[in-house]
């Protein structure tokens, strides 16, 4: 009877969503404009630490300010996957938590610095 | 009656020459009338649209990471190679994964290239794929003998062989590794056999004693000295990078040129 119980469980998810990513490890969001929003401002916020000047936070303030905007007007989610054309939601936030580690990595590392040291001489001539 | 014979068979096979010759002259005819002479060497077609992509990338990447790039080129069979800094390893490798513009989250290859004539002799390759944007990339940086490397294993996990690979036929060391030991070479073995001077024979030769009734290791022994083979191609291999040769030395107006002997 016990395991009776365990089968009849309903499975809870929105009809509107996919079951199932198709991808092994990537669990479907059942919230994604939220996730989303979340991990962009973070993104943002970040970016705010860096120079004015520095390439990183030049080009990912335009990329994922687009993304933001496409995220915060278009409440469909397959509509919003068309737009972003990136694959699916979920590999979306999970790009998105990759660029925001990424983000506070930058700016450790300081990389919009000049180079900090020149190769020797002939170390990239090639035939030698 | 012999030379008659010859004459015969002379001015037979002369005729039947030319019977042949009339024959391939129609065909070259029929030939020509198919399609227009071909002189050119196939040469391979240039895509200047990936060309000219790869190299915005590139572009892209040197000027948010400028700490760390060195030099960038796009090879002439349309391969993006990043040159950096042994430092950068870890920030550069970082941003080409978790970047969105550019996902290059699987590494195919890591190896080295030793090249014993340069300061910094060891060139460690890396080679990533980006499934997200069907493209790929190779990155570039150098070290010596004992000058440690990061270890790509925090940012692709595999690193790891790859890294146990470069350290036991090159020798290079790699810095906050798991598990940096042999992976190839046998138990005890000494040196790195891909290091250019290393001998093609190995330093020992390993056999079973029958007396001892064990393995015994003891240095190599050639039945024949050092032997010199001429390895070298007789073409020219890099022709587009020929180098002009240097004129010779110009004599001042007054000087003499040395007596030859």
């Amino acid at each position: 009877m016990k395991h009776a119980a365990l089968i009849t469980i309903p499975l809870q998810r929105p009809t509107t969503l996919n079951p199932t990513t198709g991808l092994v490890g990537l669990a479907v969001s059942h919230n994604p404009h939220e996730r989303l929003r979340v991990l962009y401002t973070k993104i943002l916020a970040s970016l705010q630490t860096m120079p004015q000047d520095a390439a990183y936070r030049k080009y990912t303030e335009q990329l994922v300010s687009e993304r933001y905007n496409h995220v915060k007007t278009e409440p469909n989610v397959e509509e919003l996957e068309k737009k972003l054309n990136c694959g699916q939601i979920e590999e979306i936030i999970f790009q998105a938590e990759c660029e925001l580690a990424l983000s506070r990595k930058m700016s450790q590392w300081k990389a919009w610095e000049p180079l900090i040291e020149e190769p020797p001489a002939n170390q990239w001539k090639w035939p030698i | 009656m012999a030379a008659s014979l010859v004459r015969f068979v002379r001015g037979g096979l002369g005729r039947s020459i030319h019977v042949v010759r009339n024959s391939c002259l129609l065909q070259q005819q029929a030939r020509l009338q198919s399609s227009t002479t071909e002189n050119r060497p196939t040469v391979r077609p240039s895509d200047a649209v990936t060309h000219n992509k790869l190299a915005a990338f590139g572009e892209y990447v040197a000027e948010i990471m400028p700490k760390y790039i060195q030099q960038v080129q796009v090879t002439c069979y349309n391969e993006l190679e990043l040159m950096i800094h042994p430092d950068g390893v870890i920030p550069v490798l970082t941003f080409l994964k978790d970047h969105t513009n550019a996902q290059f989250r699987n590494m195919i290859d890591l190896t080295a290239v030793d090249v014993p004539t340069r300061q910094n002799r060891f060139e460690i390759v890396y080679n990533f794929l980006s499934l997200r944007y069907n493209s790929r990339i190779r990155v570039k940086t150098y070290t010596d003998e004992l000058t440690p490397v990061d270890s790509a294993v925090p940012v692709h996990k595999a690193a790891n062989w790859y890294e146990r690979e470069v350290w036991d036929m090159f020798g290079v060391f790699f810095a906050n590794h798991p598990d940096l030991r042999r992976i190839l070479t046998d138990y005890g073995f000494e040196g790195h056999p891909f290091r250019k001077d290393f001998p093609l024979s190995g330093y020992v030769e390993v056999r079973y004693d029958d007396e001892v009734k064990r393995m015994v290791a003891e240095p190599v022994e050639l039945s024949q000295e050092f032997r010199k083979f001429d390895l070298n191609t007789p073409w020219e291999v890099f022709p587009a990078y020929r180098e002009p040769k240097e004129a010779a030395p110009k004599l001042e107006a007054g000087d003499q040129a040395p007596e030859k002997k």
